[in-house]
């Protein structure tokens, strides 16, 4: 019933039929799912859309499953938020966050692609699925695989705090700690995904995960009212997110759901760890890797999969690349749970400090449709930004406490 | 003793200006009895990036990657970074 019509090399071209494969034999370029759209533009309109259930299969046509979604079924469709106030502070007209922060259901936007990975290993017959990760990727891995009765496999690095591992052991999945360094365990997990028989989400079902990500971009637009935002501001990590939301963008008008794709796309990473950006700024297709050190863990990729697809996907939308600061991250944070009362983790701390920073360098104009990415949930990365609160007010339990409190700290004029 | 398995392990390897022009590929292929195959290379004015498959005795090849490393010359899986 699906639409695929099998995997294409992203590098030479070469075609593949619709298997867990994710390699080209020949150049040993990554692939990519291709579909039939003249048989998909027949099938979808935005009326068909619109009347779906609102979770991120409504755009089961350009997904590449060929039967019907096993889980996900309350993924995607999150928030595009109007952010005037936030607006309003970075001195801009029309602000949106489109916000994964509150994805169903572990709260970041790995649902979107782990949702798509799951129905996919299924349907190829896998028994087991597996992944390398030390956060949202394993979280949600394992809560789906819980829901889809799949077995779970999650391989973390063995120096990994348990309080990160416990989002991802609550679902009851095999939890292996590597004793190793990062790329060790990279090794051992490429070795692991080409021995056994299991589908391994981010190696050998990876050309089928990442289309996951394409639900980010066709939602945006669906909720701006079928309209491309003229500028969006993504965060890079393995760099497939930013590819898919510009082919995701072309997908849409190839299917004549819109009538252009004016969209520039910025490139987010953190100072500690930006070998796209760092491209981006040299002009240089070639990624040269990097060791990662900052607090936003969730980018912390080094040597990025699709590093060059996020270098082609900003400099072919005329977009640019911005890197942010451990301290401005967690301003970033701070300034969009102060202004918009969604409290992100480091990755969204991120994206909102380069945000800023385009804005202020008059890369992005003030006056045009600008939406934030924002990927995950700051419940996540509380550590990020404990220290860096304001302290609490600690009183006695009597009303004279309270009342000096408040005059000392100027609050008063709210009281009554 | 049984002779240890062939292996074949594909690569990608990013060369830093200062070693573009030395043949860092072919001497390592020389010295380990390795057979390098090229599939995709991409060099700009400050950076070289060749992905191939390396092809000999698992020993070797271990041996070879590790003299690249030491040579300055960055060794990835072609796959990525894994752990995410």
């Amino acid at each position: 019933m699906g639409y695929v019509k099998g995997l294409k090399c992203r590098e030479c071209g070469r075609e593949y039929p619709k298997e867990p494969l994710y390699v080209c034999e020949y150049c040993f370029g990554p692939l990519e799912v291709i579909y039939d759209y003249s048989s998909i533009r027949e099938k979808l309109s935005r009326e068909i859309i619109s009347s779906r259930a609102e979770n991120l299969w409504r755009y089961q046509e350009l997904l590449p499953i060929d039967g019907n979604p096993l889980v996900g079924l309350h993924s995607g469709f999150t928030p595009l938020v109007k952010a005037d106030n936030l607006a309003r502070e970075l001195g801009v007209k029309e602000l949106y966050i489109k916000d994964d922060s509150v994805s169903h259901p572990t709260l970041s936007f790995k649902d979107r692609v782990v949702s798509v990975a799951i129905s996919k290993a299924k349907e190829f017959g896998f028994d087991t699925v597996a992944c390398a990760s030390t956060g949202n990727l394993a979280n949600s891995v394992s809560a789906q695989s819980a829901q889809a009765r799949i077995k779970c496999f999650v391989f973390i690095p063995a120096d990994l705090e348990l309080g990160k591992v416990v989002a991802s052991l609550v679902y009851a999945p095999q939890v292996i700690a590597v004793e190793g360094n990062y790329d060790e365990v990279n090794r051992l997990c490429s070795e692991v995904a080409n021995k056994y028989n299991w589908a391994f989400v981010n190696i050998n079902i990876r050309p089928y995960y990442a289309e996951g990500s394409k639900t980010y971009a066709y939602e945006i637009v669906e909720q701006l009212g079928w309209r491309v935002p003229r500028h969006i501001i993504v965060p890079v990590a393995g760099g497939s997110l930013i590819s898919k939301i510009w082919k995701g963008f072309h997908e849409l008008k190839k299917l004549g759901l819109i009538d252009q794709v004016d969209a520039r796309i910025y490139a987010a990473q953190a100072q500690g760890c930006a070998p796209v950006v760092t491209a981006i700024k040299e002009g240089s297709e070639i990624i040269k890797p990097v060791k990662p050190k900052t607090i936003a863990k969730s980018l912390a990729i080094g040597n990025p999969a699709d590093g060059y697809y996020a270098f082609k996907t900003v400099m072919d939308s005329g977009g640019w690349g911005e890197e942010a600061s451990d301290e401005e991250i967690v301003e970033g944070i701070k300034l969009l749970a102060r202004t918009e009362g969604i409290f992100t983790e480091t990755a969204g701390g991120v994206t909102v400090a380069v945000a800023k920073k385009l804005i202020e360098q008059g890369r992005i104009p003030p006056d045009e449709l600008i939406v934030i990415s924002i990927t995950g949930n700051g419940l996540k990365t509380q550590e990020a930004v404990s220290s860096k609160l304001d302290k609490v007010m600690r009183i006695e339990p009597n009303l004279n406490f309270f009342e000096k409190e408040m005059k000392k700290r100027g609050g008063e004029k709210n009281g009554s | 003793m049984a002779e240890k398995e062939t292996v074949k392990r594909m690569v990608k390897l990013i060369f830093p200006q200062n070693l573009i022009r030395e043949p860092v590929t072919f001497q390592m292929a020389k010295k380990y009895d390795i057979v390098p195959n090229i599939r995709r290379a991409r060099v700009t004015e400050t950076v070289g990036e060749l992905v191939l498959e390396l092809e000999g005795k698992e020993d070797n090849v271990e041996k070879g990657i590790k003299y690249l490393l030491e040579k300055g010359v960055e060794v990835k899986p072609i796959v990525g970074d894994i752990v995410d």
